[in-house]
């Protein structure tokens, strides 16, 4: 993830003008939006948690004190937004005032890159199935339900949860080895 | 290797889900809600529901219901607020304290929450903000509002005081 922007270094993000803004945007907005349909969400949900991650930032401007790492931090933040709705929407109890913490720019954000992803698309197609299936699903209609992916893939819906999660497993292992 | 950035690494990659345009437009648009100088409250936590809809902590309501309160401080300024969605649209209410406590004549502009014959007169205003639309309104003797017809989603509450910074809360988001 290439984090420079237009944004000078030595520019304290409390005083980035429009274009910087909008140059974020246009940089940035993509990788957010793919983090939150990443979690499943809806459109609706999906806008609320990268809105959220901007919001955040509008809330924070002074307060970010790395504008080297403003990128990551975004997708940091979006990150945090859409886990805490992809929880609410499953009912589980959110703590305190649903607030996220400050949020520190996570380095691993860096791979959300589409390069990185069409390297990460070439090691996928190796795997044997289900995973390739299920995980191209998984990436490709991240709305479905269990009972969607398991009449799709003739996999009992319960095994869903464990099978993708070997899946990536395998998939995470592929892609440490050497290419 | 977070699970869901490898997911939308791949998602990038596949180019099937671009981001729709309103996001985009909004997140440009979220540069304006800045504010230059503010003060972000910092979120307390508080026992139990104190509507402000119910009188302000009148025990006329059962601990276990009504809308969840959410408090914000600074030093010297704490806003209470509780958001509900009713027939789709986002209704916020709440109080900020110490209030004014002014005793002049209401303004024009009082909103829903001014009681009648009170009022402010000094100033002081709360701003209900959305990423798409924002009120204001003159905060009342007891420093009490209320705020109807909003579009759910995120919203914050600032207040407005002659010659000091505003304070804001955290944007809460608050959506069926």
């Amino acid at each position: 993830m290439r984090e420079v922007t237009s944004m000078t270094v030595e520019k304290s993000l409390g005083c980035l003008d429009q274009a910087a803004w909008e140059d974020l945007v246009a940089r940035f907005g993509a990788r957010m939006w793919a983090v939150a349909r990443a979690f499943g969400l809806n459109h609706t949900d999906a806008a609320d948690a990268v809105q959220g991650a901007w919001l955040r930032m509008v809330e924070n401007l002074d307060g970010i004190r790395d504008p080297e790492r403003i990128g990551a931090w975004l997708v940091t933040t979006t990150r945090h937004e859409a886990l805490r709705l992809s929880r609410g929407r499953r009912g589980e109890v959110v703590s305190g005032h649903d607030l996220p913490d400050a949020v520190l720019p996570d380095p691993a954000a860096a791979i959300v890159d589409a390069d990185f992803g069409r390297h990460v698309w070439e090691r996928l197609d190796t795997l044997g199935e289900p995973c390739r299936s299920l995980l191209r699903m998984s990436v490709l209609r991240p709305e479905a339900t269990y009972a969607q992916i398991a009449i799709r893939l003739d996999i009992s819906p319960g095994s869903i949860g464990p099978t993708r999660a070997r899946c990536m497993s395998r998939l995470r292992g592929l892609l440490e080895e050497p290419a | 290797m977070r699970d869901e950035y490898l997911l939308a690494a791949l998602r990038m990659a596949a180019g099937a889900d671009p981001a729709p345009g309103r996001v985009s437009a909004d997140a440009r648009a979220a540069f304006h809600l800045r504010l230059p100088e503010g003060i972000v409250a910092t979120p307390v936590e508080i026992s139990g529901p104190r509507g402000a809809r119910s009188g302000g902590g009148a025990p006329d309501i059962p601990e276990d219901e009504g809308p969840a309160v959410r408090r914000f401080a600074v030093a010297g300024l704490t806003i209470d607020v509780e958001a509900v969605v009713a027939d789709g649209r986002l209704e916020v209410a709440g109080q900020v304290s110490p209030a004014s406590g002014a005793e002049t004549d209401a303004g024009p502009d009082s909103g829903p929450s001014a009681e009648p014959g009170t009022g402010t007169g000094t100033g002081w205003q709360v701003e209900i903000r959305t990423s798409h639309l924002s009120k204001t309104r003159d905060l009342s003797e007891n420093g009490r509002f209320a705020v109807g017809g909003l579009p759910t989603g995120w919203v914050s509450v600032v207040c407005h005081r002659p010659g000091e910074p505003p304070v804001s809360t955290r944007w809460m988001h608050v959506r069926p």
